[in-house]
């Protein structure tokens, strides 16, 4: 059996940071993850990170944090949200001199862009390839102090014993074997869950592996009904067009040459917060301004030197994908599904409610993004609560004794592994995978109601019945048989999809990213509070509203940018 | 729609001894990537096809493989422009890397290139100050940024004639990533940094551009001819074969106009150094044997130089040479 002290599932930027947070502590931890840490997405975030280094104006964490709230449509978990924004500098000074090659100012210090949603320009960043910069320093700092990397360990389920986690069961995708690996604290830090949608800028990759593993062993998720949309996604393949566009200056057209954005959010444009941005371009879309089911990013007036400096990965990206050059014309975008605002449930340590069990980063919800997240938070989560979580994670190793998982979970595991590679028949993962993409995007996309949300409840119920009984994975291999781990993605992301669309239906306003046409008001009396979700035997979520909004000093306000 | 058939390599090493190919049709966009093609392939046809990928966005480095015998990533290459007559693509593992099933390969000794370079800035100062960032000019950083779009696709290691012949050489993409912590100011090692990477080999690179062939536009063969100048101008490990071989080169061609082949394997093993001339002397037979080498010019090529004279005459045009040589600064 494997054993440390600290297993981290997942080698993106919250699985990286906890792991050298650990490691500098001189504990004994371990990432186990489904690929190469490098290969994680975090690296294809683009535009930056938020830190009130004030480089460039005046600026203050407490700021931070209230465009963060005011982002989340007061949401977020102000406590959580506040250290956030008071970790931030200094994580961000702590990458710095650990070798990360952020673009600099002519005097030397941190380059910081406008983004939106954000009262100063407060995102650092590294041209468009922010996201592989810091993955590429976390990365190296494994390599400095050595930490085990389980390499294409696809981790199956969360052991927990006597009510503490003990560790978890992966699949070795190399050799085929089930692998009991004990750890007295494990770290979920799995990503988000954007392939339940037909349309996402994530990867394939991002689904929802952590969320179904901690759902399926009894945490509730939280927050799931919002999903971000992002603004500016290529039609062709959903690929991302960072915010940094629009905060180096782009445009957004409609039909007729028209910057929209004024109509909607008269001071900001378009800086609006995204849900705004993403509810904007749709409605021209659906009200017939739009071009080819498009609406268009122009960053011509940028130059093409500007462009080539700071956004040269996305006018290749676009090439690639339409063949239009963004320094000679605009490029035809539309909202995309992009990030999980909610996920395993936290506090603001990122340990959930079962002892030794964390989650960090997008996988989790603490809540820092309450209802919607603002651009540059994301990967600053990552770094912030990776380094949190293990923090707690270290005092709370210090404190518990050696732990002994029982065999029962890797027998569980090794059964569900017989009776998926045993059928010679059934409905092959990428057919139900396909079944829910198409329900999600028609029914749970940017403008949702009773009817639609009802109908993906339905379906989803339907394709969870036919996964369970009937899934059929074609490949027996026992080398790399991504076959079987693409039937179990596709388990975890039913599982979430389920969690979001009820919690969808279920909750009667609209607030960030939810947008409600039968509700289509904030409803602070009766919602300011978290849906939980609780995973029944049969795979359908149980609601549950216990859990209130944390309020420190910023009241609730009408929202408008 | 466009009818594509995917000619793939297909093996796994827990069953196979050899490989076999499938010629499987696939019916996507005609724009499609070829990593959308192989995406449907097995969700459709055949869930046994193996390869990786994740982000689809020529990001995170996963599908390099060959595409009609050429390495790159399968995301960023489109099938309309590789499609052949018939119709096919031919799909098969990245060369220089043992396969592990279908288009998968074992991964480790490239990243085993990587941890030998002590890959994390080690900087100058004892790092306790986290009050705020290091200074760095923007022109300082931007010396990086090339190299920090790498993806660590592998796929210049793949093409790499060097590698193929000596696994032991550290590739293009491990020196250009050496080449990032050796410009960066902030790092205090640049001088073991380079004396690293000349021990890995840094000087078998034969500069056949192959890795120029880079989706992320690294250059890598640029790099690599980077951190050479910086071993020159650092004089850093001069006494090895690599450095001494660049320079005479460099030399005779600047004094003569030509490359004058005898003094530079001279110049490569040292003027003096009788047990390492006596060795090469086979090679100077061979030569001798295909004619390229007359007794006459040996025995002038192996003494002139000898004497610190120049073992054959100059050009007529050699102030143009020197000239050239002058304008681009050359350190010789």
């Amino acid at each position: 059996m494997i054993k440390h002290d600290v297993v981290v599932i997942g080698g993106g930027l919250a699985g990286m940071r906890a792991a050298v947070e650990a490691a500098e502590a001189g504990a004994d931890v371990a990432i186990v993850s489904k690929m190469h840490p490098v290969r994680s997405h975090s690296g294809a975030a683009q535009g930056g990170i938020n830190a009130a280094l004030g480089n460039r104006e005046e600026d203050t964490p407490e700021a931070h944090a209230f465009d963060t709230i005011k982002g989340s449509d007061y949401l977020g978990d102000q406590d959580a949200v506040e250290a956030m924004c008071e970790d931030a500098p200094h994580q961000l000074i702590w990458l710095e001199h650990r070798g990360c090659i952020f673009s600099r100012m002519p005097d030397g210090r941190i380059a910081q862009r406008p983004f939106g949603g954000a009262g100063t320009p407060r995102t650092c960043y590294s041209a468009d390839v922010t996201g592989l910069v810091i993955l590429h320093t976390l990365w190296e700092q494994l390599e400095r102090f050595g930490v085990k990397v389980y390499e294409e360990y696809f981790c199956t389920a969360l052991a927990i014993d006597n009510g503490i986690g003990t560790g978890v069961v992966a699949y070795n995708m190399r050799n085929g074997e089930l692998e009991q690996i004990a750890a007295k604290a494990t770290i979920f830090a799995t990503g988000g869950a954007g392939r339940m949608y037909l349309k996402t800028t994530n990867g394939y990759a991002s689904t929802a592996d952590g969320m179904g593993i901690a759902y399926k062993a009894g945490i509730p998720l939280m927050d799931m009904e919002f999903m971000q949309f992002h603004p500016t996604t290529l039609k062709e393949n959903g690929v991302l067009m960072t915010e940094g566009a629009r905060g180096e200056g782009a445009y957004l057209l409609n039909a007729q040459g028209e910057r929209f954005m004024f109509k909607y959010a008269p001071n900001k444009g378009e800086l609006a917060s995204r849900d705004v941005v993403s509810r904007a371009e749709w409605t021209e879309i659906l009200e017939g301004r739009g071009v080819d089911g498009c609406v268009l990013l122009d960053m011509r007036h940028l130059g093409r030197e500007k462009i080539l400096e700071r956004l040269p990965q996305i006018r290749e990206l676009a090439l690639d994908a339409t063949g239009k050059d963004a320094v000679n014309e605009p490029i035809p975008i539309l909202p995309g599904a992009h990030y999980t605002m909610g996920g395993i449930e936290t506090d603001k340590w990122g340990a959930t409610r079962v002892p030794g069990v964390y989650a960090a980063g997008e996988c989790a919800c603490v809540s820092v993004h309450g209802a919607n997240r603002l651009g540059g938070n994301s990967l600053l989560e990552t770094i912030v609560f990776g380094s949190r979580s293990a923090k707690h994670a270290i005092d709370y190793i210090k404190k518990i004794g050696d732990v002994v998982p029982s065999d029962k979970t890797l027998r569980a595991e090794q059964e569900r592994v017989r009776t998926l590679l045993g059928r010679s028949g059934g409905t092959r993962a990428p057919k139900l995978r396909h079944a829910m993409n198409e329900t999600m995007s028609a029914n749970t996309f940017i403008f949702r109601d009773e009817q639609g949300l009802s109908k993906a409840v339905q379906d989803l119920d339907r394709v969870r019945k036919e996964f369970d009984s009937n899934v059929y994975v074609m490949d027996k291999s026992k080398t790399f048989n991504t076959d079987l781990v693409s039937a179990f993605e596709t388990d975890f992301l039913i599982d979430v999809a389920q969690a979001l669309a009820k919690g969808a239906l279920e909750r009667k306003e609209s607030r960030g990213a939810q947008a409600r046409t039968d509700f289509p008001e904030r409803d602070d009396a009766n919602w300011m509070k978290h849906t939980l979700a609780w995973r029944q035997a049969d795979g359908s979520p149980r609601l549950d509203y216990s859990r209130g909004v944390t309020i420190t000093k910023f009241q609730p306000e009408v929202r408008s940018y | 729609m466009a009818k594509i058939k995917l000619d793939l390599f297909r093996f796994d090493e827990a069953v196979d001894t050899v490989p076999h190919r499938d010629l499987v049709e696939v019916e996507v966009p005609e724009t499609t990537t070829v990593l959308d093609a192989l995406e449907w392939a097995k969700a459709e046809v055949d869930g046994s096809i193996s390869f990786r990928r994740s982000c689809r966005s020529a990001i995170c480095g996963s599908c390099s493989m060959n595409i009609n015998g050429i390495t790159g990533l399968a995301c960023k290459t489109n099938c309309k422009d590789v499609i052949k007559a018939d119709g096919s693509i031919s799909v098969d593992p990245m060369p220089n890397f043992q396969p592990m099933k279908d288009m998968v390969v074992h991964m480790d000794p490239f990243w085993d290139k990587y941890s030998r370079l002590k890959p994390y800035l080690q900087p100058k100062d004892a790092d306790t100050d986290h009050a705020t960032e290091r200074r760095v000019s923007p022109e300082d950083m931007k010396k990086l940024v090339a190299v920090a779009n790498c993806v660590m696709c592998a796929t210049c290691y793949a093409l790499c004639p060097v590698v193929s012949v000596d696994p032991a050489f550290a590739g293009p993409a491990a020196i250009a990533y050496a080449y990032r912590f050796i410009e960066d100011v902030r790092d205090g090692q640049r001088g073991e940094r380079i004396a690293q990477i000349s021990e890995d080999y840094l000087w078998l690179c034969a500069h056949c551009y192959a890795c120029s062939y880079c989706p992320k536009h690294v250059d890598p063969n640029d790099r690599i001819i980077d951190v050479k100048r910086a071993a020159i101008s650092d004089k850093v490990m001069m006494g090895e074969r690599g450095p001494r071989h660049a320079l005479t080169v460099s030399k005779t061609i600047k004094q003569t106009g030509m490359l004058a082949e005898t003094e530079v394997v001279l110049g490569t093993v040292g003027r003096f150094n009788v047990i390492a001339q006596i060795k090469v002397l086979p090679l100077a037979l061979r030569l001798m044997s295909r004619g390229k080498l007359t007794p006459f010019e040996m025995a002038t090529g192996g003494t002139a130089p000898m004497l610190g004279l120049p073992s054959i005459k100059p050009i007529p045009k050699v102030d143009e040479v020197r000239t050239i040589f002058e304008s681009l600064e050359v350190p010789v």
